[in-house]
């Protein structure tokens, strides 16, 4: 009997467990697996905004019990914004994650062209190649809510009080991290230096530059520019801030875009820093009904890796507001097609139907963390806009209305970009089904 | 011929129209060069003493900065806290001497040389686990460290010299003249020297090996101290600290890996030459940046003519 028990029985029991509980498990959750880095020189930056990825998804599970019942198995793979390991990441978990967000204009560029075959919808919010945009072309890739091309227009239609023209006769300089994220903007603002008369010059900071950035501070103050752009991430924020305070910089002069504008960068100069404004598709607003469950579900109940003093911050909660785009996918999929698993080929349908109206975002209690916005087969970022933030001297406080970006302006360049890259990674489908 | 104008000439016009400019230049060289000169003495005194090239030097400065601001973070009054950071890289040396470096004893270069990366990754993740990857501000006021500047007006232009920037070169040419006293007029100091020039010569007058590497590693922790509060003072304290260790790498290579004077000289050599190329050549001909590859130049031309650096010593192998 012991023999018989050993042999057969067990093994029998084993199974019939294992076939009852699999499927259930599976039936119960999605994978969502985010190509994060908490380690190496950009983890200052790139910690808060996981951390708000994280504890939005932990609260939609202790909340509501996942998306619809369905649980969010939300994990991380280490990439340290190190390119080769965010491939190796990317390999590793595209069966079984239903998105990918790579966290990085670099990886996303090299995961780019895998998309149409592996079939993983690549979520960028807020970051990659501006023209990923064009969902005919990149019919894998999604930049909501804004891209950064939008971001550059936004900072210029600012700086010039929405009159582009006046910017004739003044000097631009983009200081910029010498990687494809921080190249991005460089055609787009060129454009508009061509179209309205100003000089643009752009200044890399090399990745072992970005402590010691006093050859590229040199060389503003050689070349006296009236306005200064920054497109940094990790340590150049705060290298470059500290900079600009040596310098004497004027600080309302000085606009980053959204990833320069992390609150725990501008602590590290406090008050030195104030009247440095960056622009942001996000705001942090703490008291939403949203960020009461996170501060309930998660962060009080011990459940959140976020550092104490940190869940104002903008980087945070706009962590939050990029997990609110893949549950409301999700839910968007889940009844378009009529299931409670989606898929990641679901999900894509869900991230190209997203409507995020005034109503919508009131309904799930984050009114005012991000600008209203849809996406179509077409327009795969929404182009929503935002604020400009302006740093106190102990945080940033929104300091102007919804500013839109002027799409027109850059249709054409990026449809032909877009173009562009088809052609170079060709056979390259284009979703000829979608009309503009 | 414009190209020409443009190498030979433009510049040293450029020098001589704008003077002011170029003393700023040459003092941001020279701030530069002598925190590279700092991150290379962490090397050299390690390499010296036990052949090992220390992956680990630009964890340590991201670690010992980290406990800095991290202790003073719960209320330990700043100078209190940089004691209790020195005792916290004492009892790291020695762990690293007990843990990693005494099974070692006897291994290829390279085993050891791998053993540092371990305790690179052990101190990165051990590090985030602790102190989390935000960016920290650098405790620089509380520490006293001035942070105005002085403004002079030479030819009637303006050369701001920030005070912080100041007590880090005063700061840096103390730490290393305490160090050059310690290693040429101390007891322990000729048994480092010693030791770095024959292991098994020395050990056989009865100096200790173990002894002789925790101190060695404890040196090298005050560096990556002092490294981390000036460094940090610039950029916040985060994990991006490590990255600067690589500026070091061009300087051993030109000064050589087991020269104290060639890690000084090498330092503030390569911080000037970096910074005037940048300025004058770099950003007007080549679009800038070319600081992230001069000194690897440099120093290759350096290697070119002298493998050993320049003031490293002659290898001479017999076969």
């Amino acid at each position: 009997m012991n023999a018989l028990t050993r042999k057969c029985l067990l093994p029998a029991l084993l199974a019939m467990g294992t076939m009852l509980t699999l499927p259930a498990l599976a039936e119960d959750s999605v994978n969502v697996t985010n190509l994060s880095y908490r380690t190496g020189p950009f983890a200052a930056t790139g910690t808060p905004v996981m951390n708000g990825q994280r504890d939005y998804m932990l609260m939609i599970n202790a909340r509501d019990g996942g998306v619809n019942g369905v649980k969010i198995d939300y994990q991380e793979c280490e990439t340290g914004y190190n390119t080769e390991k965010g491939v190796e990441c990317y390999e590793k978990t595209k069966g079984q994650s239903i998105v990918t967000q790579p966290w990085s204009t670099g990886i996303t560029l090299q995961v780019l062209p895998k998309s149409n075959i592996d079939k993983v919808p690549i979520l960028a919010p807020g970051y990659g190649f501006s023209p990923m945009a064009d969902g005919k072309t990149f019919q894998w890739a999604f930049n909501p809510p804004t891209s950064y091309w939008d971001g550059a227009s936004m900072i210029l239609q600012d700086i010039s009080k929405g009159d582009l023209a006046s910017l004739k006769g003044k000097k631009i300089v983009l200081l910029h991290l010498d990687a494809p994220y921080g190249k991005e903007p460089i055609p787009l603002i060129q454009a508009y230096a061509d179209k309205y008369g100003f000089t643009f010059q752009a200044i890399p900071v090399g990745v072992k530059e970005m402590q010691n950035q006093s050859a590229q501070w040199l060389q503003i103050r050689r070349e006296k520019p009236d306005y200064v752009l920054m497109w940094g991430w990790g340590a150049m924020n705060t290298g470059a801030l500290t900079e600009a305070v040596k310098t004497k910089f004027p600080m309302d002069h000085f606009v980053g875009i959204w990833w320069s504008g992390s609150d725990a960068d501008l602590k590290a100069v406090g008050e030195a820093g104030k009247g440095y404004r960056s622009i942001s598709w996000s705001y942090p607003e703490s008291n939403s009904k949203v960020m009461q469950d996170i501060k309930k579900y998660v962060v009080d109940a011990g459940q959140s890796m976020l550092p104490k003093d940190e869940f104002d911050y903008v980087f945070y909660q706009r962590g939050v507001v990029i997990s609110m785009f893949t549950v409301e996918a999700m839910k968007a999929a889940q009844e378009h097609f009529n299931t409670k698993v989606v898929t990641a080929e679901q999900l894509r349908w869900g991230l190209e139907n997203l409507k995020l109206d005034d109503a919508h975002l009131a309904e799930i209690g984050m009114t005012g963390m991000v600008p209203p916005f849809s996406t179509s087969c077409a327009d795969h970022s929404g182009h929503a806009g935002g604020w400009m933030l302006q740093w106190d001297g102990t945080k940033f406080v929104k300091s102007s209305d919804l500013l839109k970006p002027e799409t027109e302006m850059y249709a054409e360049l990026s449809k032909t970009e877009a173009a562009k890259y088809a052609e170079a990674n060709k056979p390259w489908p284009i979703n000829e089904d979608c009309k503009m | 011929m414009d190209l020409a104008y443009q190498i030979l000439v433009k510049p040293f016009a450029d020098m001589v129209s704008a003077p002011d400019f170029l003393m700023q230049v040459l003092w941001e060289g020279l701030v530069s060069g002598v925190l590279y000169a700092l991150i290379a003495l962490g090397f050299v005194l390690i390499f010296k003493s036990s052949r090992v090239f220390n992956f680990a030097q630009g964890i340590m400065v991201v670690f010992a900065a980290l406990s800095l601001v991290g202790l003073h973070e719960h209320g330990v009054p700043a100078w209190l806290a940089v004691l209790l950071t020195l005792g916290i890289m004492l009892v790291l040396a020695v762990a690293v001497e007990r843990v990693v470096l005494r099974p070692l004893v006897n291994q290829p270069d390279i085993i050891l040389f791998m053993a540092t990366i371990g305790i690179t990754l052990f101190l990165v993740g051990f590090g985030e686990l602790i102190f989390g990857g935000e960016n920290k501000r650098m405790i620089t006021e509380q520490l006293g460290i001035p942070t105005g500047s002085f403004e002079f007006e030479p030819f009637g232009g303006l050369l701001s010299i920030q005070q912080a920037d100041l007590t880090a070169v005063v700061g840096a040419v103390v730490l290393v003249a305490v160090l050059i006293l310690f290693l040429n007029r101390t007891r322990m100091g000729r048994a480092i020297r010693a030791l770095g020039d024959d292991h098994q010569a020395a050990m056989s007058v009865g100096i200790s090996l173990s002894t002789i590497w925790v101190v060695v590693w404890f040196i090298a922790g005050i560096i990556a101290l002092a490294t981390g509060i000036v460094w940090g003072a610039r950029a916040g304290v985060s994990f991006a600290l490590e990255v600067i260790a690589y500026k070091a790498l061009p300087v051993l290579m030109l000064g050589g890996l087991e020269s104290v004077p060639g890690a000084i000289i090498g330092g503030v050599a390569i911080g000037l030459l970096e910074k005037l190329f940048e300025i004058y050549w770099g950003q007007p001909l080549l679009g800038g940046n070319t600081e992230t590859w001069f000194a690897y130049v440099l120093a290759l031309i350096v290697l070119l003519f002298r493998p050993q650096g320049i003031f490293g010593e002659k290898i001479i192998e017999r076969v």
